[in-house]
């Protein structure tokens, strides 16, 4: 504290603000490096928003204003939860009315440019090259070109250049020439799939490999035109029309890439209307609930009965086995999931082993899962049950002896005087605890994914989806399992879902508990 | 499992006078007795998996068919061939998840710490217009599970990547600021129940004495707060080194993974021939996340009663 209202010598710098305004720089600085890609990206919403953020940092850190001192605290924090907590959860309400998909990934602008460049193709007159595939020290790739003429060119994917013979140098191992070396027959077979999709740009077309050694200017069999919006087969004069999203033909031949557009409310619609959709997405809909209900109930029964059998005065190691049984849940989740499925595995498992049995767990997907469902309710009552044991412990401890007393004083006595006296009570207690454990579980990842992956497949749905699937499993297969390819725009749709369910669960939990009134 | 029987015996003995044993012993079996057996019960329950682990990680046999229970000849080969970073000629880069564990997680709850502890600052000492307004929108935003909003959230860093690459999809920094920014709407409420449970005299105090707002904060408030900052902190670092949503949509390199997403591709296709392994980066991974619980236990029990909840 005896740095307090040290005088500093009237010239120098006070750490404290050079501290500051190196911050300030390197903020600034970052920003203005960013806004030239953002610029070329055209990414306007970020533009906007890295303006903001940094102008208000400035304002904020370089005013004196009194008024201001709150933000000096709060503005980093906000920057980074409206970036990263409310922007997407705004973003996914945003990706739930478009179609984005593997299909649609692109803008217009860009699906445009890869169509055209896609239906790129040699004429039968085109002209045409013998070509030595190149690559030099960084591993990019070129080719050597010699025209029919026997001039030489350097392609690379920034165009096409003359070059004077006397640049070529042969050398021991092939040419080399400004930089570049000669890719061996056997190198350049390892590079096959790069060298034939090498584009070297040239007006209106573009130079590609045919073969290893030979090339040919080829020119877009498309057109696109954009007073009517329509791609026009330049040979035959097919005409394609935007249809939601793809470049369509009157036939129904579709161009690939598609690219973003809004659909409205066509996601939601699909998930309840769309028969091959509607019946695992209602499945898993209610296996949710059932999932998180459950679970809270079989962690609740037996932490509480656990809670009671121990909670005795008399009962020694009372310690030891409260330390003991507080270990599954101490260990971290994605581990004990991952060690449950070994156990539980078919082949090889030790429960089978111990059992005398040969049950797929894990697997088994007749009615409706049932036996994957159990396997996964009794392992999340393992993981949870030590949480209610010691919270319903100490819920226990804290109710006055006097009520039982009382209630035996009246005759009560055993179950009747525990139902009708500390149960209530307990209730009361744990309510809140209760309401948030199943607010987790309704959105418990971990235990599902890594347990079995959602599955097992119900038989003849259209998306990913399995016999164990709750929601947030089935968002994250439909988004980021490949396979069928990622479907941001319906797996975000069933994320907002999750959101309104969530908001009631808690709205639920905030009146329960007053929390909000309480906002001091 | 043998020490975990001993404690019936030992009460037994402590029974006093043989002439009323019979009658004692049963009253002591119908009010003690009983619930030995039930903890014994649960306490085989809740170890089960975890002696699985336990003897599978010093099992000289890697697969999961031969195991037994009490291995005939301990070995920590498997420990060894993690750390060494291959097993059977193939690369794992088991210390490259736990490094990438420790830094994700370690400079997450960090910045969680720093930055909700600066928030909650003024809105435990400082009146000002939208201050209500400001801690009922912390509340409501933090009812979104970052998780559901996996999908933008890689959304997000796929476009940020593509201005800021060291933020991007497959990078871990990117990873640490959404942990830090969803991290924050619980933590500046907990915080500032601590900053309210500090008297506002010793703030006067030392503005008298000429000390500047950020002089009490950082010289009078923080130090007087920082016990219950490790501990946020180091829960903060629990629930971070135990997600797996996030990392295992956005980093791509096996050399980047956290250990959850590297244990977890390492295993789930071939629990047969991988279990010993992954038992031994299972013990490794979770000891020492048990030690801290233990070590955090009356903290995070009375935290969980403010609805901090997993499993």
């Amino acid at each position: 504290m005896g740095r307090v209202g040290r005088a500093w010598p009237a010239l120098s710098v006070p750490p404290g603000l050079a501290v500051k305004l190196l911050l300030l720089a390197a903020v600034n600085g970052l920003a203005l490096l960013g806004l030239p890609r953002m610029v070329e990206q055209r990414q306007w919403g970020l533009v906007v928003g890295v303006v903001v953020a940094t102008g208000a940092v400035d304002v904020v850190y370089l005013s004196r204003v009194r008024s201001l001192l709150p933000l000096k605290y709060l503005i980093p924090g906000t920057i980074l939860l409206v970036l990263f907590q409310l922007y997407p959860v705004l973003y996914t309400f945003y990706t739930s009315f478009t179609n984005w998909s593997t299909a649609h990934n692109l803008s217009k602008e860009q699906a445009i440019e890869l169509i055209l460049a896609r239906s790129e193709a040699p004429r039968p007159d085109a002209q045409r090259f013998q070509a030595r595939p190149l690559v030099d020290p960084q591993g990019r790739l070129a080719l050597l070109l010699t025209d029919r003429q026997g001039r030489l060119f350097l392609g690379t994917p920034n165009g096409l250049e003359a070059l004077p013979p006397a640049e070529v140098r042969e050398g021991p191992a092939g040419v080399e020439v400004r930089g570049y070396h000669q890719l061996s027959l056997v190198e350049a077979a390892a590079h096959q799939e790069e060298l034939l999709g090498l584009r070297i740009p040239t007006a209106g077309g573009s130079i590609r490999l045919n073969t290893v050694t030979t090339a040919a200017v080829a020119t877009p069999t498309l057109r696109y035109d954009p007073r009517r919006d329509v791609m026009v087969n330049v040979e035959s004069g097919k005409v394609y029309r935007p249809v939601e999203g793809r470049f369509v033909a009157d036939d129904g031949e579709a161009l690939f890439p598609g690219w973003r557009v809004f659909v409205g409310f066509d996601n939601y619609v699909k998930a309840f209307t769309s028969p091959a959709i509607r019946g695992p997405f209602f499945r898993a809909f209610v296996w949710n609930y059932v999932f998180a209900a459950s679970t809270v109930f079989l962690q609740f029964v037996l932490g509480l009965a656990l809670a009671m059998a121990l909670d005795h005065r008399r009962l020694r190691w009372r310690r030891v086995y409260r330390s003991l049984l507080v270990i599954p849940y101490a260990l971290p989740s994605y581990l004990t999931s991952l060690i449950w499925a070994g156990l539980l595995n078919q082949q090889f498992g030790p429960v089978n082993r111990l059992l005398g049995t040969n049950l797929d767990w894990l697997g088994d997907p007749r009615w409706f899962g049932l036996l994957p469902k159990s396997a996964i309710l009794l392992v999340t009552m393992w993981l949870g049950f030590p949480y209610f044991f010691l919270v319903t412990t100490g819920a226990l401890q804290s109710i006055p002896a006097e009520y039982t007393e009382a209630a035996a004083v009246d005759g009560a006595s055993g179950w009747y005087a525990f139902r009708t006296v500390k149960l209530p009570l307990l209730l009361t207690a744990v309510a809140p605890l209760l309401i948030a454990s199943f607010a987790f579980n309704f959105n418990n990842f971990n235990t599902i994914y890594l347990l079995t992956r959602g599955g097992p497949p119900i038989a003849g749905a259209q998306t990913p989806a399995g016999h164990t699937d709750i929601l947030i499993t089935y968002t994250y297969r439909l988004a980021f399992e490949v396979g069928q390819g990622s479907q941001f725009g319906f797996a975000t749709s069933i994320s907002v879902l999750i959101f309104v369910m969530v908001m009631a669960i808690s709205m639920l939990s905030y009146r329960k508990t007053k929390a909000l009134e309480q906002v001091r | 499992m043998s020490e975990l029987v001993r404690p019936v015996p030992v009460a037994v003995e402590k029974t006093p006078p043989r002439a009323a044993e019979g009658p004692r012993r049963r009253r002591w079996v119908r009010e003690v007795g009983w619930r030995h057996f039930v903890a014994l019960a649960a306490v085989l329950f809740a170890l089960y998996p975890v002696a699985w682990v336990v003897t599978a990680s010093i099992n000289p046999t890697g697969s999961l068919a031969s195991q037994q229970l009490v291995p005939t000849e301990p070995t920590l080969r498997h420990y060894r061939n993690l750390l060494r970073g291959e097993i059977g000629g193939a690369p794992v880069p088991f210390l490259a998840w736990v490094r990438n564990t420790l830094t994700i997680a370690g400079v997450s709850s960090l910045g969680i710490v720093f930055l909700s502890a600066l928030a909650a600052y003024p809105f435990s000492r400082l009146r000002f217009r939208g201050r209500r307004a400001g801690l009922l929108t912390l509340l409501l935003v933090q009812i979104f599970p970052s998780s559901a909003a996996a999908v933008a959230v890689f959304l997000l860093l796929l476009n940020l990547g593509n201005v800021f690459p060291a933020i991007g999809i497959g990078e871990k920094w990117g990873l640490v600021l959404v942990y830090i920014g969803t991290g924050l709407g619980l933590n500046v409420w907990l915080m500032k129940g601590f900053f309210d449970t500090i008297p506002v005299s010793l703030d006067e105090s030392a503005r008298v004495d000429g000390a500047s707002e950020f002089q009490i904060f950082f010289q009078i408030t923080l130090p007087l707060v920082t016990p219950i900052l490790a501990v946020v902190g180091l829960i903060a670092f629990v629930g971070i080194q135990n997600d797996f949503i996030l990392p295992s949509a956005v980093l791509k390199q096996p050399d980047d993974y956290t250990l959850a997403v590297g244990l977890w591709q390492f295993v789930s296709q071939r629990y047969g021939a991988r279990w010993g392994p992954f038992a031994a980066g299972a013990m490794m991974g979770g000891a020492p996340i048990v030690a801290l619980w233990f070590a955090l236990q009356r903290y995070v029990v009375s935290g969980l009663t403010q609805g901090a909840v997993k499993g």
